[in-house]
């Protein structure tokens, strides 16, 4: 780093400083991004000699990572966590249309699509999926979320989802929370380190299939068969690389068909799990009346009115693969807000900030997909999870403020 | 109980119905060729950019619409108090 200079317009605490990149760079492209980008002149603005780098306070930025495959509610989380931390995630202003990055005051969300080193032309001339680690650029997405942890902004390329091209990059700037969300969030052990926190949402085949008979059937050309297809074909690559992250994640979202119904295959009521690692720096699991107890609860009765097929909750310790976990789960759907609240109530170590914070967090968003179920509620308790993970992260950077060594 | 909600912007839509056609071509011959099982991703992720095309549009009140570039008119002016 040669010039570093600060300036503080706005408060002392903000550290800003313009550098200019060395040979070393590891925010910009590697030879092999260069050759890729090459056909387009556009992208010749990409080397632009200053970078000017705004760490937020003292703190360096929190990473979180996602897992999921397309089309399992990886937006609806994403929603839900941003609005836990107040406003409205929107794409950047002014950039790309179809930049799959959304920003909002405290949080910026990347789409691991954007490391495709193989556009949809490439894949099928190699004949590999975008699951596959051959169509992705490991090299590139750690150097560039490593940059973004250490407060420097980056040029991230855009996997363009309707052209299926690689579009010329964006700037990111270093945000006070990251989040990474994609297929291979945990895949390369250089990244995994990077991640403060993480989570897959793990959608079982046969609800897997119902929601894509949802999303796709009103689509022309698509039937039951061409849908069929689709998830098998992919089936391989899904359970040789996207799979196998799960066992890296400090919280999975298991969705799983209803016990409730026997031989129930319509998909719309839902058994949830939440598996929360236990151990975890700043993460502390939720329980049910009792820590470390297993219990099983129905919680409709004298107090509470639940409509067919009910609603039932369990808890208890676990064990996932060789690491101890606390699971909670929910079978059943809501019917009215009475049940919610009924039901937040009992639940204890939800990190909210004040009684009844999940229940309005889950009504504010009341259209969202999987509001009346589980799936919402677990994710808005993730939701809260993080905001008490990122807040004591901060509390302890203040705590030792010498040791926030810039890099 | 199928929900029938609108289409998505026509040009991505023609695009889900081509790569699908090609996809039911690849796999004719191997089904479980590198080819075949690229075609069916492609479908996947063409679907997935049409169904997140349909939520943007339907996602928007004409009211919110209007008064976003019109905010000093009658119907859109909210004080603070």
């Amino acid at each position: 780093m040669a010039a570093c200079t600060v300036y503080s317009t706005q408060s002392l605490k903000t550290n800003c400083f313009i550098s200019t990149p060395s040979s070393k760079t590891h925010y910009g492209f590697h030879s092999k991004q260069i050759v890729l980008y090459s056909t387009s002149k556009r992208n010749k603005r990409v080397n632009n000699p200053y970078v000017i780098t705004c760490a937020a306070g003292d703190t360096q930025t929190v990473v979180i990572g996602l897992a999921a495959d397309s089309g399992c509610g990886k937006s609806t989380f994403m929603r839900r966590l941003t609005s836990v931390f107040g406003g409205t995630a929107e794409p950047p202003k002014g950039g790309n249309p179809d930049s799959n990055t959304l920003i909002s005051d405290t949080t910026t969300v990347i789409c691991l699509d954007d490391y495709h080193s193989l556009d949809r032309t490439g894949r099928k001339e190699k004949g590999v999926t975008a699951l596959d680690p051959r169509a992705n650029d490991f090299d590139l997405m750690y150097e560039q979320v490593k940059a973004i942890k250490d407060g420097v902004s980056v040029q991230k390329p855009i996997y363009n989802h309707v052209t299926g091209l690689l579009d010329p990059p964006e700037l990111i700037k270093p945000p006070k929370i990251l989040v990474i969300e994609g297929l291979h969030p945990m895949y390369d052990a250089r990244v995994r380190d990077l991640l403060d926190f993480s989570i897959y949402l793990d959608i079982s085949n046969e609800v897997k299939f119902a929601w894509k008979i949802q999303r796709d059937m009103a689509e022309r050309g698509h039937s039951l068969e061409s849908i069929k297809a689709s998830i098998e074909a992919r089936k391989p690559d899904f359970d040789a690389y996207i799979d196998p992250q799960k066992q890296y994640a400090d919280a999975v979202i298991e969705v799983l068909p209803t016990e409730l119904i026997p031989d129930d295959n319509e998909g719309k009521i839902l058994r949830v799990r939440l598996i929360q690692k236990e151990g975890v720096k700043n993460f502390s699991p939720v329980y049910l009346f009792d820590d470390g107890s297993t219990i099983s609860w129905i919680p409709c009765g004298r107090k509470l009115t639940c409509s067919y097929p009910g609603i039932k909750f369990a808890y208890g310790p676990d064990a996932y693969f060789g690491n101890e976990v606390s699971i909670v789960e929910m079978d059943g759907q809501f019917d009215r807000l009475d049940e919610l609240i009924y039901v937040e109530s009992h639940l204890s170590n939800l990190s909210s900030k004040f009684y009844g914070e999940v229940t309005q967090q889950m009504l504010k968003h009341a259209d969202f997909p999987g509001s009346n179920n589980g799936t919402g509620l677990f994710q808005t308790i993730v939701g809260l999870k993080i905001r008490e993970l990122y807040e004591q992260i901060v509390a302890t950077r203040a705590e030792t403020p010498v040791k926030a060594a810039k890099a | 109980n199928l929900i029938l909600v609108r289409a998505a912007p026509d040009s991505i839509s023609e695009k889900v119905e081509e790569s699908i056609k090609n996809a039911e071509e690849a796999c004719s011959g191997d089904p479980v060729s590198g080819e075949c099982v690229a075609a069916w991703d492609e479908v996947e992720e063409l679907s997935a950019a049409a169904s997140h095309a349909r939520d943007k549009k339907k996602g928007t009140d004409p009211l919110d619409a209007y008064c976003k570039d019109n905010p000093e008119t009658d119907e859109c002016r909210t004080y603070d108090t």
